[in-house]
């Protein structure tokens, strides 16, 4: 009985770990969107924009990143440019292509 | 005269976003006496003066992993080694409403030309201190 309980946690333990891996953030399909979509202005790995107004993305917080890409698409944040791409990208595409750029190497770091 | 015009519409051209995305910019030939004619470009700052300017800056962006609590809770942007440019961009983006953080656009209308170029200079620098991954 103890036997069969302990099997029980360790299945209901393993469903939770897999369900949250599930919802965790695809990098693959984030780097794919990011060759599609955002690496012509920003660079493959978001540390080398083409204009020096445009922000270097790599090694940034990912929840600002899909801060920033949900306002660009709801227009709450008004850049002509950033909002079509954005609107081009889903909630999965945003929680993807912020999290292949937060973990690419930066060298962006917070100052004292 | 007509060269000159024909000359000041390609830098008007080169220097146009739009055009930039299409194309990777080509370094500015050195010593145009025409460059001096294209429009003002942004103050340089002074990056020591922006250190004196960032106080009410650092009680979030100088905290690694600070998060903001309203109107949404997501981690304050790492701003150390940023382009100063894009600095720039964001606070006057702020201060003109286009972008809507209550805080940041009651600090960015504080700030003159000057200030925010002080401040991006100040953070552009190759960051000094915690690299937080």
């Amino acid at each position: 009985m103890t036997m069969t309980k302990r099997m029980l946690f360790t299945l209901a333990a393993l469903a939770v770990f897999v369900a949250g891996n599930a919802a965790a953030a695809d990098l693959e399909a984030g780097k794919k969107k990011v060759q599609e979509v955002c690496a012509a202005c920003h660079g493959i790995d978001g540390a080398a924009p083409i204009m020096p107004e445009y922000p270097k993305l790599s090694g940034q917080y990912p929840d600002y990143l899909q801060k920033a890409l949900r306002d660009y698409k709801s227009g709450a944040r008004k850049n002509p440019i950033m909002a079509g791409f954005a609107q081009g990208l889903t909630d999965k595409d945003i929680e993807n292509v912020a999290a292949y750029f937060s973990t690419q190497p930066s060298v962006l770091a917070t100052m004292h | 005269m007509k060269r000159f015009v024909v000359f000041a519409a390609m830098l008007g051209a080169a220097l146009s976003p739009q055009f930039a995305v299409a194309q990777t910019p080509a370094p500015v030939p050195a010593a145009q006496p025409a460059a001096t004619m294209a429009p003002a470009a942004a103050p340089a700052g002074n990056p020591l003066k922006g250190s004196q300017k960032v106080a009410m800056c650092q009680g979030c962006h100088g905290i690694v992993g600070w998060r903001t609590a309203f109107p949404e809770v997501y981690r304050v942007p790492k701003l150390g080694g940023q382009n100063a440019a894009y600095v720039v961009a964001a606070l006057k983006e702020y201060k003109t409403g286009n972008r809507g953080h209550p805080t940041m656009r009651a600090i960015a209308a504080s700030l003159s030309d000057a200030d925010m170029a002080d401040i991006a200079a100040y953070y552009s620098q190759a960051p000094l201190t915690t690299a937080s991954k």
